[in-house]
């Protein structure tokens, strides 16, 4: 593309995208979600400037399940680490889970969802099928089957792009139980999309399958992948959080739902340790919460009638 | 046999689509029927020619400019381009030269554009895929002659608009300069104009008339307005229920229908006279037949004034009624040529259409 094309363009895109983000931020949940959302993002980006490195139980300051106080903001854990330090990395691990489960459920949905839509006929059906088969797939006792597997195949101590086995597991299942969901709702937004007349048109002017999917359908789908894209991270963070507190987390990189189940084992629910139960809990709630009041927010601007129910 | 100047022709093409019978008709294997869209239409398109497709809706003539342009597969007969049988051409890397010589026209223009693709990406999307240019330079200065061509001066002005930013005479001018950048011998217009204002067709008219005089570049209009029709065609091919039932020149077809349904459209038409009554148009009788019941015999004689015993038992073949004027029709052959003048029938004033 020329670059006079870029300038014209970029100019109406702006005005597109600014009136885009003033519907978004028209919606009081928007704005919330937003806000919460980027308070996290920013926990998750930096947590060694804010609360020093993750503590063990080597480096533990503080007495065993201390109350919240000054120096201990959100109180201490059952060997004494601070629970507002393991909180604020454990958002880094929970968010990292959750965002590339999404990335890959999107990917494998809006795959698999536009190839059965377009081509129609034997493909749709096979296709279909399959998303079915991963639609009712349990998520739970998926992860429970394989991660014995993973971790006898790679070895405990290995790290899988950065990530303990367990987690990589984590965000495998997630990806592959998530998928289905998308991968319907792309299929039926381009079974209508597919009927419009510049479908014919691009394929008298001569465009091929791929570029037809690729050109004309796909950029006609972004408000709804990116709708539920929100959701699905929503979902994922549930799901990992869950898978983790049922313990399949892994002790050397705590999400939040490992800092759940390490509560749960320490009995803090009945020692009234709120504190050590609350904290990622109500981190967990508030990011999943944000995610799909966003992803309503966004259903809502790009499309005002059809509202999807989470 | 083909004849060779004709740049395209039809031969007998049906295309007709299964309908899906209940549970009990597919046990029994018992076919449900078919809807006989196009029903064994022969036409042929001259180099340069301009031709017009007439027909009520539901005629098929829309199929029609569907197989044509290979978005619709005919279920018998052939598809022949300069003579080389096409029907059965299929993929899109198979139908790039044919692609390179025939392109189309849509009815709605704002549905025919990519709500997220500039004028510049719709009018280049034919030259990169069809791969007629070889650098930006090319493909920009080809884009822009399609446009002035189509009548959007400056062309550069238009190419970063998006087409909710365009009027609908704007639109279609793009639909236009995109099938032109192909430089193709033959366009299908399926009602080109008949989502726009009467004052903006005028102009899109004149570019395709041009497009002829320039490039000699065949053209089939498709179209359900007669009147229209004579305005830009040299020959007109009306179509009723799948099937042609008349073809001749523009003025014959006009000043001079042989077919009572052609008759009867020529009649249907509004004109705007002082002396007319104005609600006393000879209206058709009854409603098109469904293309899933085409009626027996000839398939205008439900509705046809002159209907005699054998229309209801025998399908009429084209019959030459004059020069390069063919009608479907038995009235010729019964001697009752008079029929046609029929109070109800006969028009009122020949020049006035």
């Amino acid at each position: 593309m020329s670059e006079s094309i870029v300038r014209y363009s970029s100019r109406s895109r702006a005005r597109a995208i600014k009136s885009f983000l003033s519907n978004l931020l028209g919606h009081a949940g928007a704005q919330l979600g937003l806000l919460c959302l980027v308070f996290f993002l920013v926990l998750s980006a930096v947590p060694n400037i804010l609360v020093g490195p993750l503590e063990t139980v080597a480096t533990a300051t503080g007495d065993f399940l201390v109350p919240p106080s000054s120096q201990h903001l959100l109180g201490t854990d059952e060997v004494g680490r601070d629970v507002l330090n393991l909180v604020v990395h454990g958002a880094r691990i929970s968010l990292t889970i959750a965002l590339l489960a999404t990335v890959i459920s999107l990917v494998v949905g809006t795959t698999v969802g536009i190839t059965a839509g377009y081509y129609g006929g034997r493909v749709d059906v096979w296709l279909m099928r399959l998303t079915d088969f991963f639609f009712v797939m349990p998520s739970f006792v998926l992860a429970l089957v394989i991660t014995p597997v993973v971790l006898e195949v790679m070895g405990r101590g290995r790290e899988i792009l950065g990530f303990r086995p367990s987690l990589f597991v984590i965000l495998v299942v997630i990806g592959i139980t998530s998928w289905a969901f998308v991968a319907r709702i792309v299929r039926s937004q381009t079974l209508s999309l597919k009927e419009r007349t510049f479908i014919d048109r691009a394929r008298v002017v001569g465009s091929s399958n791929l570029s037809i999917m690729v050109r004309h359908i796909l950029p006609n789908l972004v408000p709804q992948i990116a709708a539920n894209g929100a959701l699905v991270v929503a979902g994922a963070i549930y799901v990992e959080t869950s898978l983790s507190f049922l313990g399949l987390g892994d002790p050397l990189q705590p999400s939040w739902g490992t800092l759940l189940s390490l509560a749960q084992r320490a009995g803090a629910a009945s020692t009234g340790a709120w504190w050590y139960l609350g904290a990622p809990g109500l981190c967990a709630l508030a990011v999943s919460l944000s995610f799909v009041l966003v992803g309503n927010a966004l259903d809502d601007t790009f499309n005002p009638r059809q509202r999807v129910i989470p | 046999m083909p004849d060779t100047s004709d740049i395209l022709s039809l031969e007998s093409l049906k295309v007709h689509f299964p309908i899906q019978g209940g549970l009990f008709d597919r046990v029994l294997g018992r076919s449900a029927g078919a809807v006989r869209a196009a029903d064994g239409v022969d036409l042929n398109i001259g180099r340069g020619e301009i031709v017009a497709l007439v027909g009520e809706s539901g005629s098929g003539k829309t199929t029609v400019g569907r197989v044509i342009t290979k978005l619709a597969q005919p279920t018998g007969g052939r598809l022949l381009f300069e003579g080389r049988d096409m029907t059965s051409a299929k993929g899109f890397s198979a139908l790039r030269p044919y692609r390179r010589r025939v392109q189309m026209i849509f009815q709605d223009a704002y549905q025919a554009l990519n709500p997220r693709h500039t004028v510049f990406d719709s009018v280049a999307e034919p030259l990169r895929s069809l791969r007629l240019v070889k650098n930006h330079a090319q493909l920009t200065e080809r884009v822009s002659e399609a446009l002035s061509a189509a009548g959007l001066n400056p062309p550069g002005d238009f190419f970063a608009r998006f087409p909710h930013e365009l009027s609908g005479g704007q639109r279609q001018r793009v639909v236009i300069a995109g099938a032109l950048a192909v430089k193709p011998e033959l366009i299908v217009a399926d009602e080109p104009v008949s989502m726009l204002d009467v004052s903006i067709r005028a102009q899109i008219l004149q570019v395709l008339v041009d497009l002829r005089a320039k490039h000699n570049m065949a053209l089939l209009f498709i179209t359900h307005d007669l009147p229209l029709a004579w305005l830009i065609a040299d020959r007109i091919a009306v179509l009723y229920l799948g099937r042609l039932v008349e073809i001749g020149s523009a003025d014959d077809i006009t000043f001079n229908p042989r077919h009572p349904y052609t008759v009867a459209l020529r009649n249907a038409t509004p004109q705007i006279r002082s002396d007319a009554s104005r609600f006393e148009l000879p209206a058709l009788q009854g409603e098109v037949p469904s293309a899933a019941r085409v009626p027996k015999g000839c398939r205008f004689h439900p509705r046809c004034p002159l209907a005699f015993d054998r229309c209801k038992e025998e399908e009429p073949p084209a019959i030459e009624v004059g020069p390069q004027h063919m009608s479907a029709c038995w009235l010729p052959t019964s001697g009752a040529k008079a029929g046609l003048s029929t109070p109800n029938l006969k028009s009122a004033d020949h020049g006035s259409v």
